[in-house]
């Protein structure tokens, strides 16, 4: 079986408050100085991955969209943990990119890689959020699709996976190839790498790819006529409001903050 | 004159019987403990023959339970006074007549040796009471019957010499019986037999006595009683590195990371397994252990010596195929001997080696396996690798930890030290600040009141600011060598393109590391805790506390400032020059100090096993009576606090330096119940 | 091309409250944009009957209704051919669709092969001229983007429970069937098994948490803040001495030695605010404390608090929230 993990690093979403910044000219978080780190579900993709190749012998192919100067360790990263082999495509337009453009820049990189059986996707990345990039990597590629998948239940035969719903679960199986989103779940923590992996991982083929090299498709994407107006991070308050009186009354205070806030 | 070429030609022979099993054994034991690695350390030559006189000569360590101690010291000087016997027993087989040259024949050594007799029977009596009735715990965990061997032994020695020399005074009148006041007692009772019979006697005596000391003799490489041999070179051949800091490890080139079997660990780890005695004196102080973890130091060495002799059969039995079965029944060490939740457990606080009569390190030892767990096969606590991976991310082990690394200078203007700066203008000291102080709000007081001190005394810092990165101390401990030398290796990079030669830091750990164990990567700097320069500007009299504080303070060691690095003195001076404050030690303090239990990596590890070691290290605090607990480490204050939290006891735990700031200030206050530094 | 379409469902044949979102979102964008609203309702088994009722009474004259055995719960790839064939009928300008299990797998898809633009989870809908403005969180919830979509068609995917419900505004309306050729075998995925479980919502994962501390005095006080966790639709965590105490199972830790979380909202009940737990929850977008101690640190970390004993506070909440959920 043969997988690709698409990676996206991402600015360490931990970062103290004081350090998210967002760049009024391209109304994305600055990243200049930042710690990257490899997206949330992004890692538990690639624990998805390594757990298959460890159960059935997949070979499993790191496959990143980024400037190659800011690539920094995460590909290494997935190397160490047991990735055989990496791809950046190197595109200085990727940090900024909508995520429909960066799906179908992947969708080239992944026909010109071209053995694949499962491509894997964190379900959301953890700065921009789109949720958009494996349903239309399924579509650019004419795979099947199924997002927020917390365990593939049976990789041999037919590809069965548990794809998380409001109240539970589904069961789905799904034909392959398969473009499938992964979502946490008890059972794909990510794993250490050990050190030997981390200095065999330097070893490791590691190719990079203009993205202008690649054969990418033509025509509009989705996020074509769709534009970022504005990209606002509310003041940060320090202060606590404090809600006074009987706890009738606080709670019908903290009732009504919560609904402005949308939380209720 | 047969008799005497009878009796040499006896003597020759069970010399040589006994003499072959000896180093029969000895050499299988310096087999094994060879198959361990690494060189031989013999710097600093006449400290290391010192530190032999201190420990096995003065009993130091051993004498710290003064009971025990006492008894062993005298059977120790006894063995060696009484050695005097012995070389004159084998004179006169072969020399009949024969004396020691100059003391032989004096009455003054007949003395002493009878003297030492005496003492001799009586602590092994008391050692029979001691083992027997009073059965201190410690001793549960030996082996018995090979104890009461040796005691038997012993006595068997002491009697068979007090016999023969009774004996030999009847027959002989030799002219040291003025001297042997015991001897002549016993003569006097055996003087009315008749000339034969005392001979038999004698002869009897004589030959038990050395029958006696040569079976003693093959029996010591059996157990414990091996560190007669052992001892001495295990103290004069102790590790060169300063005691806080771990041995580095070449990961590029090494073959294999951490010990995984017996054989992998030093040829000193190995020595130090068969120096061991058993004595249990570092299960008795284990803060682990005493908490109802199932650490337990000592096992740590008998383990590992039954590991290497088993090592060491199956090295030398042929390859049986039906032998398969019990070698697979052996146990791997990590995870088998010693399971996962045993290596955890280990705080690295050094009470255990600090106790160790043998000087052994444990430490070594556990880290040794923690890094094959770890580097070898990723396995570790799980909240331990959201530390590291975060660390590796991030910088720094505190996930969740919202602040930067300057938050905490709001207002206090400390300059950021940068290779921009020129030379004359860059402040003299660095101020290291660490992750525990940066990241954790608590630990911000004692820094500003820090930094405000030292202005005080016209003493400026600088700090590194955001280029500031985790001193690696707690992968370091946790066994990730590698992400340890990755941050070392970058603040060293960092710290001289900044120029820095004085660092002062308020992190026992941080202080440890950088001071200890940067300079195995190049790095050296004048490294100072934080207590040390403020006792040392106490002195010089750039700081007046005047404010009287009327508070009752305890002090917490911090195991990387004390034992780790033989600081205990400087944080006392401090609180000592604050007027109005009484401090009051807790049972456990200085050497014998309790861990706060953040050690070893372990702030990152949840309890969850028997007591909270905090919470027991909280009670100590309490039984005191004090209203302030003082600290002067960040990990020792954030541990404290949730220990109080946890007891909901009223006492105040603080730093050093907020304690000192407090009366150094125009306005003096009394500690209300909010106030801080 | 014209009007609002609404992607509707309605399983067990009451339309979903989702639904009713995107319908009000629907009829505000065509207040501005004009061009009508209609709905699609994609069903399986079972008479749509009641669904359309409620889809007139709220005010969307046309329904394509679109009923075939294969769009059953969670059948994405039957679920979005039946949406293409209403897109076909319909030509719709935009189209809503909820952003559930399902919405988010068929909204992007749909988009694709109508050519069209694409905005998903979003959480106001508005309009400025003629275009759409809608906004979206981003960077985990610590920003709000605006986006002003042009493009037509375009599909909207919207965040349950982020936009108000229809009001009713009754209207005369017409049902138009759609026919739709789905082949089962030959979808690319299929629901084997729908499996609701009753188990705790994944504390990490949850938008919002309710956590409680020693201050709830013992398990007890966890029963309280069951209900309060099931009014708001929450998961529930605790800080350490309740797990240390056996009080709660220690996977419900929230700190440094536990688990980390970052929900859009954090109710902290009786928990003083230690560091080591703070670190695990500092992440939450509005944190509301509730605790009996004005001086707790926890205050200095939340952005709502209430001085107060959580027995009365509580159960006053509990009410309340019930008392708006049930409008």
């Amino acid at each position: 079986m043969d997988i690709i993990v698409c990676l996206k690093q991402v600015v360490d979403p931990e970062l103290p408050l004081r350090e998210f910044v967002i760049d009024p000219a391209t109304h994305r978080q600055v990243r200049a100085g930042r710690p990257l780190v490899l997206s949330t579900y992004d890692e538990n993709a690639l624990e998805v991955a390594l757990q298959l190749k460890d159960r059935s012998g997949a070979k499993v192919t790191a496959l990143t969209l980024a400037p190659q100067a800011t690539i920094g360790d995460a590909v290494r990263l997935a190397l160490a943990m047991g990735a055989d082999e990496a791809v950046i495509v190197d595109d200085p337009r990727s940090p900024d990119l909508p995520g429909a453009a960066k799906a179908r820049i992947l969708a080239a990189a992944i026909r010109r890689i071209g053995r694949y059986d499962l491509i894997l996707c964190g379900c959301e990345s953890a700065d921009w959020v789109e949720r958009v990039v494996a349903p239309l990597l399924a579509e650019e590629l004419g795979a099947a699709c199924v997002t927020f998948v917390s365990r593939v239940e049976s990789p041999d035969g037919a590809l069965v996976v548990r794809r998380q719903s409001e109240d539970g679960f589904h069961l789905i199986e799904a034909r392959l190839p398969a473009v499938l989103s992964i979502t946490s779940d008890e059972t794909n923590r990510p794993r250490l790498p050990k050190v030997k992996d981390i200095v065999a991982a330097k070893r490791k083929p590691l190719q990079a790819w203009p993205a202008a090299d690649l054969a990418v498709a033509a025509g509009d994407t989705t996020a074509d006529g769709v534009e970022v107006r504005d990209v606002a991070a509310p003041e940060h308050t320090a202060r606590c409001e404090m809600l006074r009186g009987e706890p009738a009354e606080q709670v019908a205070l903290l009732a009504e903050r919560l609904r402005g806030l949308k939380l209720l | 004159m047969d008799l005497h070429w009878l009796r040499a030609a006896g003597v020759v022979l069970l010399l040589a019987v006994a003499g072959t099993i000896v180093t029969r054994k000895l050499l299988r034991v310096y087999h094994l403990i060879r198959l361990g690695t690494g060189p031989v350390p013999l710097e600093r030559l006449s400290l290391r023959v010192r530190d032999v006189a201190v420990q096995v000569l003065g009993h130091q360590r051993v004498l710290r339970r003064p009971f025990a101690g006492f008894l062993h010291l005298v059977i120790f000087w006894g063995f060696l006074v009484l050695l005097t016997t012995i070389v004159q027993a084998f004179g006169e087989a072969f020399v009949a007549g024969w004396t020691l040259p100059v003391i032989g024949g004096s009455p003054a050594l007949a003395l002493l040796q009878d003297i030492f007799i005496v003492l001799v029977l009586g602590s092994v009596a008391a050692a029979l009471w001691w083992r027997a009735i009073a059965r201190p715990p410690r001793l549960a965990g030996q082996e018995q019957a090979g104890a009461y061997l040796i005691l038997g032994l012993i006595s068997g020695i002491m009697v068979t010499l007090l016999v023969s020399r009774g004996a030999q005074i009847v027959l002989e009148a030799p002219p040291w019986a003025a001297g042997a006041v015991v001897s002549r007692r016993l003569a006097g009772w055996i003087a009315g037999a008749p000339e034969p019979v005392v001979r038999g006697i004698w002869e009897v005596a004589w030959w038990g006595h050395l029958g006696i000391i040569l079976f003693f003799l093959t029996w010591i490489p059996e157990g414990k009683h091996l560190h007669l041999i052992t001892l001495v070179p295990n103290v004069l051949l102790r590790k060169a590195r300063p005691r806080g800091a771990l041995a580095p490890v070449d990961i590029e080139r090494a073959e294999r990371l951490g010990a995984s079997a017996a054989t992998h660990f030093t040829w000193k780890d190995n020595l130090d397994a068969f120096a061991c005695m058993e004595c249990g004196r570092c299960v008795e102080v284990c803060p682990a252990n005493m908490t109802g973890k199932e650490l337990d130091p000592r096992r740590l060495h008998t383990g590992l010596r039954e590991q290497l002799v088993l090592a060491g059969a199956e090295a030398a039995a042929p390859q049986d195929p039906a032998d398969m079965g019990s070698r697979l029944a052996t146990p791997p060490l990590v995870g088998g001997v010693f399971s996962e939740a045993f290596l955890w457990q280990c705080l690295t606080c050094g009470a255990c080696v600090e106790e160790c009569p043998a000087t052994n390190d444990h430490i070594d030892k556990i880290v040794e396996m923690r890094r094959h767990l770890v580097m070898e096969e990723a396995r570790l606590p799980d909240t331990m690798g959201d530390a590291l991976r975060s660390l590796e991310a991030r910088g720094h082990p505190f996930r969740g930890a919202g602040l930067s690394r300057t938050a905490w200078t709001a207002g206090l203007d400390v300059p950021v030290l940068s290779g921009s700066v020129p030379p004359e203008r860059r402040a003299e000291w660095l101020l290291w600040v660490g992750c525990a102080s940066a990241l954790n709000e608590r630990n911000h007081a004692p820094l500003r009141a820090l930094v405000r001190l030292l202005r005080e005394a016209s003493l400026e810092v600088a700090i590194l600011g955001d280029e500031e990165a985790c001193t690696g101390d707690p992968a370091r401990r946790m066994g990730n060598e590698y992400l340890f030398q990755t941050y070392a290796q970058q603040n060293i990079d960092t710290l001289r393109r900044a120029g820095v030669e004085k660092v002062i830091t308020t992190c026992p750990h941080c202080y440890n590391t950088i001071k200890n164990e940067y300079p195995q990567f190049g790095g050296r700097y004048d490294v100072w805790h934080h207590t040390q320069l403020l006792a040392r500007l106490l002195d010089e009299g750039r700081l007046r506390p005047q404010a009287p504080l009327g508070s009752v303070i305890t002090f917490h060691d911090p195991c990387y400032l004390g034992r780790h690095n033989g600081e205990y003195d400087a944080p006392r001076r401090v609180l000592g020059a604050i007027p109005g404050a009484r401090t009051v030690e807790m049972e456990r303090c200085r050497e014998k100090g309790f861990c706060c239990g953040a050690g070893g990596g372990l702030y990152w590890m949840e309890d969850r096993v028997g007591d909270r070691v905090n919470h027991v290290r909280t009670d100590h605090a309490t039984e005191t009576g004090a209203d302030v607990v003082a600290t002067a480490c960040p990990f020792c204050l954030l541990m404290l606090e949730d220990g109080k939290a946890a007891r909901g006891a009223t006492i105040r735990p603080l730093d050093v330096a907020e304690l000192l700031g407090q009366s150094v200030q125009s306005s003096g206050v009394q500690l209300g119940p909010r106030d801080r530094g | 091309m014209a009007g609002v379409l609404v992607i509707a469902a309605a399983p067990e044949g009451a339309l979903s409250r989702s639904s009713l979102e995107l319908v009000g979102g629907a009829r505000v964008l065509d207040a501005a944009l004009g061009g009508g609203v209609a709905a699609g309702l994609l069903g399986g088994a079972g008479a749509p009957g009641a669904a359309v009722e409620t889809l007139h009474r709220h005010g969307v004259p046309v329904v394509y209704r679109v009923h075939h055995p294969a769009l059953g719960v969670g059948q994405s790839d039957a679920l979005l051919t039946a949406a293409l064939a209403v897109c076909e009928q319909a030509q719709p300008a935009l189209v809503l669709v909820a952003g559930d299990t399902v919405g988010r797998e068929v909204a992007p898809r749909l988009a694709y092969r109508l050519g069209a633009g694409l905005l998903t989870d979003c959480v106001a809908l508005g309009a400025d001229g003629g275009a759409v403005v809608a906004k979206r969180q981003a960077y985990g919830g610590r920003a709000v983007a605006t986006h002003v979509v042009r493009r037509r068609p375009a599909v909207l995917s919207v965040k349950p429970r982020s936009l108000d419900a229809a009001e009713p505004a009754p209207i005369a309306g017409r049902v138009v069937d759609v026919a739709v050729t789905i082949e089962s075998a030959a979808l690319p995925t299929r629901v084997k098994q729908v499996q609701a479980e009753k188990a705790e919502l994944g504390l990490e994962d949850a938008q919002i948490v309710v956590g409680g501390g020693r201050g709830l005095g013992g398990p007890g006080g966890f029963t309280l803040l069951q209900d309060l966790a099931v009014a708001l639709g929450a998961a529930i965590g605790s800080s350490r001495p309740p797990a240390d105490a056996g009080w709660v199972p220690i996977s419900w830790q929230i700190g440094q030695t536990g688990k980390t979380i970052r929900p859009a909202l954090y109710v902290a009940v009786g928990i003083s605010g230690a560091t080591q737990h703070v670190a695990g929850m500092a992440g939450s977008r509005t944190i509301v404390a509730i605790n009996r101690d004005p001086e707790a640190p926890i205050f200095g970390v939340a952005h709502l608090g209430i001085v107060g004993d959580y027995r009365e506070v509580v159960p006053a909440l509990i009410a309340k929230v019930r008392e708006l959920k049930g409008r």
